[in-house]
């Protein structure tokens, strides 16, 4: 019979996933992907497929997401991860992948392939990790930067006159026929974090469906970038990300698969 | 335009670029965030609207030149700046700039590659990739400063040659002179701007002028002429394609005129090779032994040559600024009396030396190279006495 893991007389209820390695992070306190990445895993965990699972990281912050993934890691070419990905999944079509990229990354310099990855409906999660701002150059405008938002490189604040407006490329992708499940999640507090691993979790279920791309939109934030503590940033978060960047699914299969 | 009332300031080359491009008259500037370059960019954002100028953040590289190129063919001087992976994308257009006789100032300032690299890691391994980024392998002025002041005196000269050459110009940073925090002594620099492109706002009789461009946009009497520019939005039609053209600016295939144009594009810069070389040369009578050095290695150079010197060992020192066209004068004035050539260069098997090589008739070429960490004084210093 196997014992229970038991540490100083406490049983262990809560454990970091095993798919996620010993190494520690190199992520600024208080951001979100160090939360975001232990869901992937905890997913992966649950499912029992850390055999079967393929990332793909793009140039930014998540250039080290290998060294915290216990599961094969690419890092792919600025804005190429959807690509890589796609040519992974075609012609390992039984594996599960995903692609983990932030807004410069995702709706910047790759725009043009996440828009034609999800229009192919490629059978992919795209995990898109969005907080306003290039992080790991210093903090530039990005194009999900909220108008008068202050960055390195809008030092006045956001001006939709040259700037233009903060791009919702999820709503986007959203109507695009190849995208079956779209949602829009965030990590600054636990029951968002539970919400965020249901979508993961279902996210990964669909790729066995071979129907369309899976995304999910992370809302998240960048202490550093923003100039603000931890807390500060999560309250900045809801009060200014959300209202741009409401949470919740914005396509569920259903609708899709009728 | 005024910095600060002190004189003396500490500033970084890539501020130094930024300061420089709006000395030169620089009105329009596109980036997207990259280290080690992301310094310029954010002064240019920080600058430039205050000097009239239009700075803009681009979704990536390739907005970003091609921007620059559509407001340069309006007559602005423009500007870009990137790294390694950025410029990789750059390149298309950089080549359409080229064809279609486009001046633009493209600052590459250098890091570890390949691909991706290392962001925070300085390199000298784009010198080739800098100049021979075109299908035909035309000649791209490529400049190369050594500190803080050279970034500014280097980039209005970027400007100069961009204008009066109507084509791309590089400008070859690195990690370590680019994001190097030095003292700026602003009474020593130089009060000059850039100089125009031949235009005809220049023409005195427009008259004249709308006479001589209705031949065609290109239109040149000898390949070696640098043709008049029109800007787009002006009063008369202007074609410009990336496509071989003719004089017309009409795609051809291969109509002699149109060969003729692709050659043109390769003589107007050598015609005028020998006004186009910059070089810093400390020559000693006796040395038999050559140092040549660029960009950031050149300072450890310096360190080595000294210290070669202060032990009774004659050395001389090239230090190149114009890395392309090759200064091949001043090279061969250097090497007169030479036996032996040592050329240092932060990358792995000697780019720059690889295509000096054919210049050295007769001299042992030797190289110092490294990659992953900056050379030393003490490795130059071992190749002089070795």
């Amino acid at each position: 019979m196997k014992l229970p893991p038991i540490t100083n007389g406490f049983e262990i209820v809560y454990k970091k996933p095993d798919t996620l390695t010993d190494t520690p992070m190199h992520y600024c306190p208080g951001c979100g992907h160090g939360v975001v990445h232990r869901v992937l895993m905890e997913v992966v965990d649950e499912m029992k497929i850390q055999d079967k699972t393929i990332g793909v990281a793009p140039v930014g912050c998540s250039v080290f997401a290998y060294n915290y993934m216990n599961v094969d890691m690419q890092e792919a070419a600025h804005g190429r991860a959807t690509a890589v990905a796609t040519g992974i999944k075609r012609v390992l079509p039984d594996r599960f992948v995903f692609t983990y990229q932030g807004d410069g990354d995702l709706a910047a310099i790759g725009t043009g392939e996440t828009v034609h990855t999800v229009n192919r409906g490629e059978n992919i999660l795209i995990v898109f990790i969005n907080n306003g701002v290039y992080g790991m150059t210093g903090g530039q405008m990005a194009p999900t930067t909220l108008l008068g938002m202050k960055t390195t490189t809008s030092p006045y604040g956001r001006e939709a006159a040259s700037a233009g407006f903060p791009l919702k490329i999820t709503n986007l992708i959203t109507q695009l026929p190849g995208a079956l499940y779209v949602t829009r999640q965030a990590v600054h507090e636990p029951n968002a974090v539970r919400r965020l691993k249901k979508a993961v979790r279902l996210a990964f279920e669909y790729q066995l469906l071979k129907k369309g791309t899976c995304f999910i939109e992370v809302v998240s934030n960048c202490p550093s970038g923003w100039k603000m503590t931890p807390q500060e940033s999560n309250k900045w978060m809801e009060e200014n990300m959300f209202p741009m960047y409401p949470l919740g699914d914005l396509k569920v299969p259903s609708q899709t698969m009728n | 335009m005024s910095f600060s009332s002190s004189v003396v300031q500490l500033r970084s080359g890539n501020q130094m670029m930024a300061e420089g491009a709006i000395q030169a008259g620089c009105k329009f500037f596109a980036g997207y965030p990259i280290t080690p370059a992301t310094g310029i960019f954010k002064t240019m954002i920080d600058l430039l609207p205050a000097n009239a100028g239009v700075a803009l953040s681009a979704p990536d590289e390739i907005s970003a030149i091609a921007y620059c190129i559509g407001a340069s063919m309006r007559g602005f001087k423009t500007m870009t700046a990137t790294s390694g992976p950025g410029w990789s994308l750059m390149i298309e257009s950089v080549q359409y700039a080229l064809m279609t006789e486009t001046p633009l100032v493209v600052a590459l300032v250098q890091r570890l590659g390949p691909s991706t690299g290392g962001a925070t890691q300085g390199g000298q391994g784009d010198v080739l990739l800098a100049e021979f980024c075109t299908s035909g392998g035309y000649t791209l002025p490529v400049l190369c400063p050594t500190n803080a002041k050279e970034c500014f005196e280097l980039t209005i000269l970027a400007f100069t040659w961009s204008e009066i050459l109507r084509m791309p110009v590089i400008l070859l940073s690195d990690k370590e002179t680019g994001m190097t925090v030095e003292s700026i002594d602003y009474s020593t620099l130089s009060n000059a701007t850039s100089q125009n492109r031949p235009s005809n706002f220049a023409f005195r009789d427009y008259g004249e002028f709308q006479k001589e461009q209705r031949k065609g946009t290109y239109y040149i009497d000898a390949l070696q002429e640098i043709p008049t520019f029109a800007p787009v939005g002006g009063d008369r039609k202007v074609t410009a394609t990336g496509s071989a053209h003719d004089k017309q600016g009409k795609l051809q295939k291969n109509s002699p005129e149109t060969i003729d144009m692709l050659i043109h594009l390769e003589e107007k810069l050598r015609w005028r090779h020998d006004d186009f070389s910059l070089v810093n040369m400390d020559l000693q009578e006796s040395a038999k032994t050559l140092v040549i050095s660029y960009g950031i290695t050149s300072r450890a150079a310096k360190d080595a040559v000294g210290a070669a010197r202060n032990v009774g060992h004659a050395v001389s020192s090239l230090v190149i600024q114009s890395l392309f066209p090759i200064p091949v004068k001043k090279l061969a004035q250097a090497l007169d009396g030479i036996e032996r050539v040592v050329v240092v260069e932060e990358n792995m098997h000697g780019l720059y030396r690889s295509v000096l090589e054919r210049y050295c008739n007769g001299q042992r070429v030797q190289g110092v190279n490294k990659i992953g960490a900056m050379i030393t004084p003490k490795e130059i210093l071992n190749a002089i006495l070795g």
